[in-house]
């Protein structure tokens, strides 16, 4: 399997009734690891069902396959249901530039830091 | 002494015999075109196990060969690496089963084209032909003109599809699938992040 690392924390200061998780991902993420590490942040959607946001944090994530962008509109799928937000935070122009490409910038925001989409979830 | 042959026999006036090049001569003396070394395409041909594992590898190398024989850009190499990454995918998990090999072949004519070939066994479970593949993607590619969420179909339409300029589909005839697809480098277009343009694709 191509080597990844996937962190998850709290994001403190979220107001009463929210939850945001920070999800940080280093390495690739692909067809070789890309179903095994879902499970985890699926985990975590499943554990806060309401008022559950993400922030992922994309400054180590060096490559994303097609598969991964499927996941990821998922989770936005799923968080967006249950009235949470999910973001992008300094991810790298590769990254930017694929997930571009399909689309899905147009659903989910992207910042250039991480202290801008950690605030911009935490309003 | 190529060109003053092809000037005894060409009937064309002066001024146009100057814009040809050498190689112009030798083709209308009917002989083989040698090209100077550094326009020559430099084609690399890899195969590997049908094993998602080993593409890590292979998108290092695609990035590094893009960035440094090629003409193109860094950030086309990193579209490149999204291509290939994509292709081989597919190959894997529809055209070759576990134990054969897909391959790889990159033909660069440096400072003008790049082209990727992907060709699989036609031994995989999940095995289509060249006239399905065609029909899979231009649905596909349908799809994906409205907001799109579901969770798999974009590699092919969107990625690969938005960053090169021809696809071509073929049936092998050991039973196989190949896919052909061609970026053309142009200058201007390089130098964007990048492109929102609406290809047209020449797709067989």
């Amino acid at each position: 399997m191509t080597p990844v690392q996937i962190t998850i924390e709290d994001v403190a200061g979220a107001p009463a009734g929210k939850t945001v998780k920070l999800i940080r991902i280093i390495g690739q993420l692909d067809e070789s690891n890309v179903d095994e590490q879902a499970k985890s942040i699926y985990q975590v959607i499943e554990a806060v069902p309401q008022g559950l946001s993400l922030v992922f944090d994309f400054t180590g994530l060096e490559y994303m396959n097609s598969k991964s962008i499927g996941y990821l509109t998922d989770w936005y799928s799923k968080v967006s249901a249950s009235g949470g937000k999910v973001v992008i935070a300094a991810a790298r122009d590769n990254i930017l530039d694929i997930l571009q490409v399909v689309g899905l910038t147009q659903l989910v925001n992207a910042y250039a830091s991480l202290d801008e989409a950690k605030a911009v979830v935490l309003q | 002494m190529l060109r003053s042959n092809f000037t005894e026999m060409d009937p064309t006036p002066q001024s146009h015999q100057l814009e040809e090049t050498p190689q112009d001569a030798q083709a209308a003396l009917g002989q083989p075109v040698v090209l100077p070394l550094d326009e020559r395409p430099t084609e690399i041909m890899i195969q590997i196990p049908t094993q998602a594992y080993f593409l890590s590898g292979i998108r290092d190398f695609v990035v590094n060969l893009t960035k440094n024989m090629t003409g193109f850009s860094t950030q086309w190499a990193f579209r490149f690496q999204a291509v290939v990454d994509e292709l081989c995918n597919n190959a894997i998990e529809h055209g070759s089963k576990p134990g054969e090999f897909i391959r790889i072949t990159m033909i660069s004519t440096k400072g003008k084209s790049l082209e990727v070939i992907v060709e699989d066994t036609g031994t995989g479970r999940e095995k289509i032909n060249a006239a399905q593949l065609t029909a899979l993607y231009q649905e596909r590619r349908q799809m994906m003109t409205q907001q799109y969420l579901g969770f798999r179909g974009r590699g092919l339409p969107k990625i690969v599809g938005e960053w090169t300029d021809e696809m071509v589909f073929e049936d092998v005839p050991s039973g196989g699938l190949r896919v052909k697809v061609k970026k053309y480098l142009r200058k201007e277009e390089d130098k964007v992040l990048s492109t929102q343009k609406n290809p047209s694709h020449l797709v067989v």
